[in-house]
């Protein structure tokens, strides 16, 4: 096997608990996996984000009619370039082996999770044409199990400016599942935090009590 | 021709990326021109780059056929392939028109650059492989041109592939200049699209990946790791782009042994085209040279050395074997002279520097294995830093060495290496070029 990112032999690397215990394979090189780095460290009590106990952009949400909407939430890994190399290949490529690359970060953050876990979803036709759901890939790498409460309506974020984005109206409409009080939104890249407010907001009216979120990455 | 047709013969395509309408596509294969195969095949393997392992193939819940479909993690960066993704291929036959072609290229060979042309033509004749097997600085373009030019006149396709983008840039404007009345197609990544039926196709190694027993003639230069390249994909790119009964020329300065048994068909040029021998590799020890980079000292004899080169106003490429060294020396190549740039693999700006040291604006580079091919610039000198590190085998250290001397006006110059031991592949390197030197002297 090859590294999945540098496609150079990877070299085994016995250990101690490699002897005792089962261990999945390692995908990636030592320096290839060294490349990512992780946000270590108290940030934004939103979203993560390093820095302040409440960046700007969750400020701004704060302080236009989302308050108290997220109880709280974390993100796992900058936005730098061997971030956005793999993001690529990853989505845009449509490498969905990749997906394996963070399963053990999200397994840790996750697995003790008693709340219900959601995912953001992507609309229909999004979704056959990119064949896979990257956030649903990389939660089914990590063996979280997930349920889906929410369907995405018609825009996609993805080539909106800042300013169009934090003034989108309605992104997502329910499906027929009960909502729970308590529950963890999961995504893969926050950049602004327009889509997880706005899936918060249809869950809260639908009845969630304490929303979380949990993002791979902080841009 | 056709316009889709002209586009399609020969080519390998992902259906919705071809740049015609559906409909003239869909007529297409009706009339059966072109049929339409599946990305993956039913037994795993990748349909335009060939690939079967399992490591590479991989299965995935697919959201657009609803079921396991797999796909191709060798060429995605051509746009993933799966199960479901359809490739149209062009089935109904181009078939070779011969004509009187013009030819722009009016240079003269040397007597031994003739013979090599002359087998070339011979054994594309007898429709056999053939390898040239020639040093750094034989003037192996030339000797390709009047091949070419035959071929061309039989109304053959032909393509000539380089591992490198940087190569196929640089053969481009002399193709169309050699060939004025041709469409010649230059094909790497991200090219502009180009219009009609390319006779001849001068591609990077990977773009082969998008063809299917297209060519009556093939070129591969720079074929030094073939056959068991470290990547044998490419060498099934080559296979799979070549019509069943098409020769293949293999050009290389520093052919594997594999390689030169495997085909029988020959020529050898050991003498540079202006005839001066080449520049033969000096050893100077420098021991710990890692260690004292690392602790911020340039070691005496290699500052000795630039600093004459500096004084000669000599430009030089100093070769090391890690970025990560590069990154710890640059700063203190820096100190000695503002003008000695670093530069690698992963730099934006590669060609650009380049440019200035040929110019005069840099007086040095440093460099990792990267640049060691197709460059020339007229007085270099070179210095290998750590000659004994793995990365620098025989190949690599001859391609160095063929650097330097390579213009008519200065044929001499250093190739010095510092090392911490002397190694065998070195001395491989070292006796090889003595033997290219007497060889070409007889």
């Amino acid at each position: 096997m090859n590294c999945c990112l540098c496609d150079q032999v990877l070299r085994f690397a016995p250990s101690w608990r490699g002897i005792f215990l089962y261990e999945p394979p390692e995908l990636l090189c030592q320096p290839c996996r060294n490349e990512f780095s992780k946000i270590t460290g108290q940030g934004c009590k939103y979203c993560g984000k390093e820095g302040e106990a409440v960046c700007r952009d969750c400020h701004y949400w704060e302080e236009h009619g989302y308050r108290g909407l997220i109880h709280s939430g974390k993100s796992l890994y900058r936005y730098n370039d061997a971030m956005k190399d793999w993001f690529h290949q990853y989505k845009f490529l449509k490498d969905v082996l990749l997906a394996q690359v963070f399963a053990k970060d999200l397994r840790e953050a996750l697995a003790n999770e008693r709340a219900l876990i959601v995912p953001i979803p992507l609309n229909a036709e999004k979704l056959r044409e990119r064949s896979f759901s990257q956030v649903d890939e990389l939660l089914l790498a990590a063996g979280i199990p997930y349920s889906h409460l929410l369907e995405k309506c018609g825009e996609t974020l993805g080539e909106k400016t800042r300013e169009e984005r934090m003034a989108t109206k309605q992104l997502f409409r329910l499906n027929e599942r009960v909502v729970p009080k308590q529950l963890v939104l999961v995504d893969d890249l926050y950049t602004t935090g327009t889509t997880m407010r706005q899936a918060a907001k249809t869950l809260q009216e639908a009845g969630a009590e304490s929303i979380r979120i949990l993002t791979l990455i902080r841009a | 021709m056709q316009a889709i047709e002209a586009f399609l013969t020969g080519r390998i395509w992902i259906k919705p990326f071809i740049p015609f309408p559906k409909e003239v596509i869909q007529e297409a294969i009706e009339k059966g021109s072109a049929r339409v195969v599946s990305g993956i095949s039913a037994d795993g393997q990748c349909a335009r780059c060939l690939e079967t392992s399992p490591d590479y193939v991989i299965p995935f819940q697919c959201a657009t056929c609803g079921e396991v479909c797999r796909y191709c993690r060798t060429c995605i960066k051509m746009g993933r392939i799966s199960s479901c993704t359809e490739l149209v291929l062009w089935t109904s036959p181009a078939l070779p028109k011969s004509a009187p072609r013009a030819f722009g290229w009016a240079g003269s060979l040397t007597p031994q650059q003739a013979n090599a042309s002359q087998a070339i033509s011979d054994s594309i004749r007898k429709q056999e492989d053939h390898l040239l097997y020639a040093v750094c600085g034989a003037g192996k373009t030339e000797i390709l041109f009047s091949p070419i030019h035959e071929a061309l006149q039989k109304g053959l396709r032909i393509c000539v592939a380089a591992p490198r983008t940087d190569v196929i840039l640089e053969l481009s404007p002399r193709f169309k200049q050699a060939f004025p009345d041709a469409n010649v197609h230059t094909l790497y990544g991200d090219s502009p699209e180009q219009a009609g039926y390319g006779e001849i196709i001068l591609a990077t190694t990977h773009q082969l990946y998008r063809f299917q027993e297209a060519f009556d003639l093939l070129f591969v230069d720079e074929a030094d790791a073939f056959p068991y390249s470290l990547d044998p994909s490419l060498e099934r790119a080559v296979k799979k782009a070549a019509k069943p009964s098409a020769p293949v020329v293999y050009i290389s300065a520093t052919p594997s042994k594999t390689l030169r048994k495997q085909i029988a068909g020959h020529s050898t040029i050991f003498r540079r085209y202006h005839g001066a021998p080449l520049p033969v590799p000096t050893y100077r020890s420098m021991w710990n040279y890692e260690r004292h980079i690392q602790k911020g000292k340039i070691p005496a004899p290699l500052k000795d050395w630039i600093e004459d080169k500096l004084q000669k106003k000599q430009p030089f490429l100093l070769f090391f074997p890690s970025i990560q060294l590069i990154e710890q020396a640059s700063p203190l190549l820096h100190k000695i002279d503002c003008a000695i740039a670093a530069v690698h693999s992963k730099d934006p700006q590669r060609k650009e520097k380049v440019m200035q040291l040929r110019d005069g604006g840099l007086s040095g580079l440093a460099t990792s294995t990267i640049l060691e091919r197709g460059i020339t610039i007229p007085h270099l000198q070179v210095a290998v830093i750590g000659a004994d590190h793995c990365v620098f085998d025989r190949a690599a250290l001859i391609q160095i060495a063929g650097r330097v001397g390579r213009s008519a006006e200065d044929p001499t110059g250093d190739v010095i290496f510092f090392h911490n031991g002397i190694t065998r592949q070195m001395d491989a390197a070292r006796e090889e070029i003595l033997f290219y030197n007497k060889l070409g002297k007889a």
